[in-house]
């Protein structure tokens, strides 16, 4: 009784059948229908009424079902029934088309008989349980994937099947088995794989379904329920959906039906929040160096796994579907899961949170490829406001965090720069530089220009430290990986050589044209420089549909100042000038939206209440206060290290500062608390409050007293902050940053709240000015004020850094690469420049080098622990080919970060240099356009 | 016999520089080679070259320009002569070509057609040589593979055209510039300091005497067309007959090229995104269609 069409032994039973003649099955199969027909008449009271069911009208709902049901039918006669149907389908299935593709004569017989039906009417008849649907669902499976001619173009074989999947929907979800759901989305699968081969059935099914009273694409709502589905159905079902999505592209009626009709996008955008509710939010860091979501990292969590699943699956619709489903879905994506959902997530009150967000937002967007979703999430970090902040400023402000969370957010800001995407771009950094406001007004018809004799290379590799030269320390490799120049002079002398000159090369270099002098090259600059030229080209090519050059002239400078202008003005309430913790929120007032402007426009008066929760937490943290994991003391420690280290920094800036803007001092304090900002913004702010606040000079000024006594108390030298803290127990940190936070008098309800430190990088400066005062934006400044950290960064925070300046070097467009590889540009006193922040860097390692007498040893011994982790890494990333692999000799511990430091940044300088050669040539090569 | 030239097919392998690979002679597998311009770029690795120990001995000529590390001084030499290459090509020089050797960066081969005047249907091939300490030292010389009769090309070395730039002052000069002066030199004859002596009387003395000699000077350098190039370098351009099995498919690539940014654009995916609407700074300001194709 569990019978073939359970197991589906196909195999045997098409042996038996090949060599019988047509005619014989036929006969065969006349006699099984016979027989069965017998036993249903005889338990069948309804008998004259089958007939009228036969001609085609619908069950008639299924309250209708029960009425069939009539005393209990013998087990004997059900089996027997069942071993006649069996033979017949298999008789059915092997059955070849009839000439000219007419109907076989079995399935004629079946379509004139409605054999079909009738069968399913007899499973309704006996109890029809999960073991009758089963059985029902397998005979279809079987047929419609196996028969050798097209069966559902035939009503009658049709329309059962679709009551059957009818009677599958009806029965309240939860009821069914979930082996019944495994069938019956195997089926699904099944028929649609069907309908993509012959779309002409769609039609078939989509008629079909209306036929049953509602216009119900039944395939289509059957399958919805297991969108979010974990394992192999869920699999199915999506890519069952994703066949009808393909074949909707191309129908509009089933598009139609589908956007207005069906529950598919809203299931789908939805099902994405409920899966991202069961994230964990605290992801387990597994190590310090840890700052994105990798693959293996991923795969370890079921949760999500099943998300990028459905993520992923919405990519593959909104790749496929027809443009109203994609629309819509893009839609309920942003309204339904971005907005209510991933905002909110990112504004979270603990650090580990939002650096947890931080890394799922990160891997999202690495996850999807097609254009309309990732306009979506785009568009939702760009241009959302979350309680009147763009999601983006808050995650530039927070690059600058301690922790984990300000590598977290360099990673995704990797990810995002690496899209070459326009609007991006021109958010994170271009409309900063249209004004041309950060250049001396001369400069800009040099911006363009191109360094036809390297120039700009030769002042990057001069910045080499002296510790570093190749000279004085030659690189542990290079004997290996040098090469010979030789330099062809005169033609003439050329002429010996023979025909074979290739491999002549090759044999003996001593036969080659060699003439002049002979030099041997580092060969890792010409890796450099192919590389160079690869993600120069790349970007090239990608920034090919950008809607504008971005080179000092389209888009004119002259018109977007304008614009600015305006726009400050019309922003310069007093409201909005109170609004000290970012200025980055209204730097571009330009991006306010006619109907943003209405939900904006009465700015509150207090900042953000995640920005206010956020520093209320920083506070806490730094008063010790702030009790969340077990190891918080360390972070405790890390952020009076880097509050500590920045004031050595600010310091120093305030220093030279002083003697220019007089009115300085009055803020100088509450600024160089923060995160290290380079000094455009210190002093913008200064300018700013100076401006405009005079009466809190007085208070200012105490402040500055206070704060230099601080800096005298920590020891104001300008020795690397650890150095320093290695000394002291963190409770005595703490004690001193207690003393830093009592002059600022806390209280989050007054406004001078608004100055304290926080970690978040929310730290006072100016409002509307933006653009009044030279400023390349708040990603470049931050970018490199943590690169001038260099020295005291971390390797992997450092490898993270300059990997993002590297790519931000590959963009073409003169106002970037102007500004970060033009050594020759003269800027605006208070801008600083990579080149000028390169030469701080290269000024501390020639410290940390004159201090230490072992420090060229510990450069041998980084370069050799970079390179074994370097050839460690080759086979994901295999970037270098011809390392050979080494073992360092002796490990120098990743805490020696000025040596690593050190090394890395004589590479950068390479990498730099190489940009700039390349920018030389490919920047300007005429077939552009 | 209407001549087709190698030159076509690296015109081709030139105009597709950034980014595929270069259709190139004697492509070397051991070579680190950069996939345009590659073989103007530094030799490769010799394979079995014993390990160098050496240590680098500073050139005093590669410290010149930049005054920073010599051992970088070859770089920078070579990407000032690929920027001059990339002007030249930009300048578009009607009838002139040129392309540097495979073996070195220093030296470039090029021709010149003249298309009318008394030289008309003259094809000149020549070579370029720059200055090691280029661009800080003397004009590159440009020098006739045959000594074609003109007051301002050497008769005996076939050198010329040398006198236009007295001082070569970097910024300012520019090897196109020498090349365009070249070609100048043969529409409007000039006999002033002349390399050529006997042209120069001969142009200004019997005018006649001059053309018929010119005449016979065309058709002797055009009758050298086909010979192997003077100097072996699988860049150097070499003519041959015209032969529709190897020169019918380099030219229909050549006609094909004109419409290549389409093409180009078709043949690869655009990884970029952009919803900025032309003439505006703001993002996703594209109102009609957001979604892009």
């Amino acid at each position: 009784m569990t019978s073939m069409v359970a197991n589906g032994t196909r195999g045997d039973q098409s042996l038996v059948l090949k060599g019988v003649d047509p005619e014989t099955c036929m006969i065969v199969f006349k006699n099984h229908w016979a027989q069965v027909v017998k036993i249903l008449e005889k338990h069948d009271p309804l008998r004259s009424i089958v007939g009228g069911l036969g001609g085609g009208h619908g069950l008639g709902g299924g309250g209708g079902l029960g009425s069939f049901r009539f005393g209990p039918v013998p087990g004997d006669e059900a089996s027997a029934v069942q071993n006649y149907v069996e033979h017949m389908l298999f008789l059915l299935m092997e059955e070849e088309c009839g000439q000219n593709g007419a109907m076989g004569p079995i399935l004629e017989f079946v379509v004139m008989e409605n054999v079909l039906e009738r069968l399913f009417i007899w499973s309704l008849r006996r109890e029809f349980t999960d073991d009758m649907k089963l059985e029902q669902l397998k005979m279809y499976e079987m047929l419609i994937g196996q028969a050798r001619q097209p069966l559902l173009h035939h009503k009658p074989v049709l329309k059962p099947l679709m009551m059957l999947l009818s009677s599958c929907s009806g029965s309240p979800s939860g009821s069914s088995s979930s082996a019944v759901e495994t069938e019956l989305v195997l089926l699904l699968n099944q028929l649609c794989c069907v309908l993509a081969k012959d779309p002409s059935v769609l039609e078939l099914f989509f008629h079909t379904s209306e036929d049953q009273g509602a216009a119900n694409f039944l395939i289509f709502s059957l399958l919805i329920p297991f969108i979010h589905r974990e394992g192999s159905v869920g699999q199915q079902a999506r890519d069952a959906l994703l066949l009808i999505m393909a074949l909707s592209a191309e129908n509009h009626v089933v598009a139609k039906h589908i956007a207005e009709n069906t529950y598919f996008c809203p299931v789908l955008a939805t099902g994405l929040s409920g899966l991202y509710s069961s994230l964990p939010t605290k992801l387990d860091v597994p190590s310090e160096e840890w700052h994105c979501l990798h693959r293996e990292d991923w795969q370890q969590l079921p949760a999500l796994v099943q998300f990028l699943n459905s993520l992923e699956f919405c990519n593959a619709v909104i790749q496929v579907a027809h443009p109203s489903t994609r629309d819509q879905l893009v839609g309920y994506i942003h309204n339904g899961f971005l907005v209510p959902v991933l905002a909110p997530a990112l504004h979270k009150l603990t650090l580990e949170e939002v650096m947890t967000t931080t890394a799922y937002l990160d891997l999202f967007i690495r996850s999807i490829s097609e254009p309309a979703l990732l306009h979506t999430f785009l568009s939702f970090i760009l241009l959302h406001r979350h309680d009147n902040v763009h999601i983006l400023d808050t995650l530039v402000s927070r690059i600058n965090t301690p922790f984990q969370l300000g590598t977290v957010s360099l990673a995704l800001f990797r990810t995002l720069i690496g899209l070459f995407c326009e609007d991006v771009m021109l958010q994170l950094v271009f409309k900063y530089l249209i004004p041309c406001n950060h250049m001396m007004l001369s400069q800009r018809r040099v911006l363009r220009e191109r360094d036809c004799y390297s120039v700009s290379a030769a002042k990057f590799l001069a910045l080499t430290p002296s510790c570093c030269s190749p000279e004085v320390i030659p690189p542990p490799l290079r004997k290996l990986d040098s090469i010979l120049w030789s330099k062809g002079t005169d033609g003439s002398h050329i002429g010996t050589m023979e025909s074979k000159e290739v491999l002549s090369e090759e044999d003996d270099c001593g036969n080659s044209c060699v003439i002049g002098s002979e030099i041997y090259l580092d060969v890792s600059y010409l890796h450099y420089l192919y590389d160079a030229q690869n993600s120069i080209s790349h970007c090239m090519r990608a920034c090919r549909v950008w809607s504008a050059p971005y080179d000092g002239e389209n888009p004119p400078p002259e018109e977007y100042q304008r614009n600015t202008l305006e726009e400050a003005d019309l922003t310069a309430t007093p409201g909005l000038l109170e609004l000290e913790w970012d200025d980055s929120y209204d730097a571009c007032p330009t991006q306010l939206h006619p109907e943003e402007d209405q939900e904006t426009r009465p700015i509150p008066d207090e900042p953000p209440k995640h920005i206010q929760e956020l520093r209320r937490t920083a506070i806490m943290i730094v008063k010790g206060s702030y009790i969340e994991e077990s190891e918080f003391q360390n972070d405790v420690m890390v952020y009076n290290l880097v509050a500590q280290k920045d004031a050595h920094d600010s310091a120093a800036k305030q220093e030279m500062l002083d003697e220019s803007v007089t009115d300085q001092k009055t803020t100088n304090s509450e600024s160089s608390i923060s995160n290290g900002l380079s000094s455009p913004l210190d002093e913008m702010d200064s300018k700013k409050r100076g401006s405009q606040s005079n009466h809190k000079s007085l208070e200012g000024e105490d402040l500055v007293a206070q704060y230099e006594e601080l800096i005298r108390t920590l020891g104001a030298q300008h020795s690397p902050a650890k150095t320093d803290s290695e000394l002291k127990s963190p409770t005595d940190l703490m004690d001193e940053e207690e003393d830093e936070i009592d002059f600022n008098s806390f209280s989050p309800e007054t406004p001078e709240a608004e100055k304290l430190p926080s970690p978040f990088g929310t730290k006072p400066r100016s409002g509307s000015r933006g653009h009044a005062v030279p400023f390349t934006g708040p990603f470049l400044s931050v970018l490199l004020s943590r690169l001038e950290n260099m020295p005291s960064n971390s390797l992997h925070v450092n490898l993270l850094l300059t990997g993002i300046l590297a790519q931000l070097a590959a963009y073409p467009q003169p106002l970037l690469r102007s500004f970060l590889l033009n050594t020759n540009m003269v800027f605006q006193p208070s801008v600083r420049s990579l080149y000028q922040v390169l030469a701080s860097v290269k000024n501390q390692i020639e410290q940390c080098s004159a201090n230490n007498k072992d420090f060229p040893e510990l450069l041998t011994a980084a370069q050799h622990c970079l390179l074994a982790r370097e050839s460690s890494l080759r086979g994901q990333t295999d970037r270098i080919k011809t390392k050979p692999n080494i073992q360092p000799k002796t490990v120098v511990p990743l805490n020696k970060t000025e040596v690593y430091a050190a090394v890395l940044f004589t590479e950068f300088l390479k990498e730099l240099a190489a940009f700039a050669q390349e920018h030389s040539i490919l920047s300007h090569l005429p077939t552009e356009q | 016999v209407k001549p087709c030239w190698i030159l076509c097919a690296f015109l081709f392998s030139l105009s597709r520089s950034d980014g595929e690979e270069q259709v190139g002679q004697g492509e070397q597998k051991s070579s680190p080679a950069r996939p345009s311009f590659g073989k103007k770029q530094l030799p490769s690795i010799p394979k079995n070259a014993v390990p160098i120990t050496k240590a680098a001995s500073p050139a005093p000529s590669t410290q010149s320009a930049n005054g920073t590390h010599a051992s970088y001084g070859p770089f920078y030499l070579e990407y000032s002569l690929l920027a001059e290459f990339t002007l030249v090509i930009k300048q578009k020089l009607p009838g002139i070509y040129v392309q540097p050797s495979y073996r070195s960066a220093l030296m470039w081969f090029g021709v010149i057609f003249i298309r009318h005047g008394l030289y008309q249907d003259g094809v000149f091939k020549f070579t370029v040589y720059i200055p090691d300490n280029y661009p800080d030292g003397d004009c590159p010389r440009v020098v006739f593979d045959t000594p074609v009769f003109h007051p301002l090309v050497d008769p005996v070395s076939g050198a010329g055209v040398r006198r236009a730039f007295t001082k070569w002052r970097r910024n300012h000069n520019h090897i196109w510039q020498v090349l365009m002066y070249a070609r100048t030199v043969f529409y409007k004859i000039n006999t002033m300091d002349p390399l050529n002596p006997e042209a120069a009387v001969l142009y200004d003395k019997d005018i006649q005497l001059f053309k018929s000699k010119v005449v016979d000077s065309v058709k002797l350098c055009n009758s050298h067309l086909f010979d192997q190039p003077k100097i072996d370098d699988p860049y150097a351009i070499s003519f041959s007959p015209w032969n529709p099995a190897v020169h019918e498919e380099a030219k229909e690539k050549m006609f094909a090229h004109k419409r290549r940014p389409e093409d180009y654009n078709k043949g690869l995916p655009v990884s970029g995104l952009s919803w900025v609407k032309p003439g505006s700074t703001q993002p996703f300001s594209k109102e009609d269609n957001p979604l892009q194709t």
